[in-house]
């Protein structure tokens, strides 16, 4: 306790934290009215200060731009995605599984059907560090966590129909490997280093296609 | 992986740990940014960085303030890397910003936009003790100051806002 001014003492470390007081500040405040009333008064503010902190995140959810709204859900996904080390021993019906559960954790993004501006599915790659000729309008893309990267998240207007493709630089898989689930079908693809996986809701992924979009990704 | 943390890998205690976390690390991110874009952009970096680090986390019961100091990195690394605009505090009122919405609480709507304009150096380190838990040697640790710094900036901070509740400021202290 600092004898020159004891009551500024105490109210420094009562503003600074009036829920945790050293043992001499304590002391004082139980035989000073003033600073008595001086933490009492902090005490209120704090929990007042502790409520407007918690920001209403609900509020946030129902405003959100849809963009930013699944960028929000992927980030959920993550979360539950990094837990299941299992994966790690699994590579390709994993990494399938993990796809089908981003995606399914982004199920709106199958409902955009307004083709992306130029700069901002740039914008998606350069993030995603993907490069992506794509011969069909780009309708939904997000540069998604995933598995600890970034990955580009895209929805495709294909001829076939609407097409989920995610550009997943840090994955390799060794060979083509088909999977259905959640009432999606899917299939992963060897991209160079890394891996293209393609998901449709409506019947099987024609190899054509598939082997033409991923001659078209560049990492 | 620590033992601690490695003990459930199906559904994953790490994981739980940041779905419990992530609603204040996203309260967090926005205090620091006062944007929602960038606080969920620091949200999704932190988490995946924290992914990336779990090693480091040698106790669950520290992951708060673990996490907490990875976001406000996250969000130097962003305003460094992509140089922010500076937040127009009144912008982001007139923008009916959601974090500004409350349950018809008007003073607590006032008190936010109070913290909302306090400077970043006294705001800081309050929301790291108040959301993040963080102890004023640790916040001094974080912020590189002495702890004396961090007592009188979290004494000015809360000292501000005593007027929004008709209570009179005390004597500024050095």
């Amino acid at each position: 306790m600092s004898d020159a001014n004891p009551h500024g003492y105490a109210r420094l470390h009562i503003g600074a934290d009036p829920r945790a007081l050293p043992a001499d500040v304590a002391a004082h405040v139980d035989g000073c009215a003033d600073c008595r009333r001086f933490r009492d008064e902090m005490l209120m503010l704090d929990g007042k200060v502790h409520a407007a902190l918690e920001l209403p995140l609900s509020e946030f959810r129902r405003r959100a731009p849809p963009a930013r709204r699944y960028a929000l859900a992927a980030s959920v996904v993550l979360a539950v995605l990094v837990a299941g080390g299992f994966w790690l021993f699994r590579p390709a019906t994993a990494l399938a599984g993990d796809v089908v559960a981003h995606v399914e954790g982004e199920a709106d993004s199958w409902n955009s059907h307004q083709p992306l501006p130029a700069a901002e599915i740039a914008k998606i790659l350069d993030t995603a560090k993907a490069q992506f000729d794509s011969p069909y309008p780009i309708v939904y893309g997000y540069p998604c966590p995933f598995r600890g990267h970034r990955v580009a998240h895209l929805v495709v207007q294909t001829p076939n129909g609407t097409m989920t493709v995610m550009l997943i630089r840090h994955e390799h898989v060794m060979r083509r490997t088909e999977f259905s689930q959640g009432g999606m079908h899917g299939v992963l693809l060897p991209a160079g280093a890394g891996s293209v996986a393609l998901l449709t809701r409506d019947g099987e992924v024609p190899d054509a296609l598939a082997a033409d979009i991923v001659s078209r990704v560049r990492w | 992986m620590n033992t601690a943390l490695r003990g459930t890998t199906g559904s994953g205690t790490f994981t739980r740990l940041l779905e419990m976390l992530r609603p204040d690390l996203m309260r967090f991110a926005w205090w620091l940014a006062r944007d929602r874009s960038v606080a969920e952009d620091v949200v999704q970096e932190t988490l995946i960085r924290a992914w990336k680090s779990r090693d480091e986390l040698k106790d669950p019961a520290a992951a708060r303030p673990w996490l907490f100091t990875i976001a406000r990195r996250e969000h130097a690394r962003l305003f460094e890397r992509k140089r922010l605009p500076t937040v127009d505090v009144e912008e982001v009122e007139a923008l009916g910003d959601p974090a500004l919405a409350t349950d018809g609480d008007a003073s607590l709507l006032d008190l936010r936009r109070a913290i909302m304009k306090l400077p970043d150096e006294y705001r800081e380190p309050l929301v790291l003790q108040v959301l993040g838990g963080l102890t004023t040697a640790e916040i001094a640790a974080e912020l590189k100051l002495t702890q004396a710094a961090v007592l009188t900036r979290l004494f000015r901070a809360r000292n501000r806002l005593r007027t929004l509740y008709g209570l009179e400021p005390a004597e500024d202290v050095e």
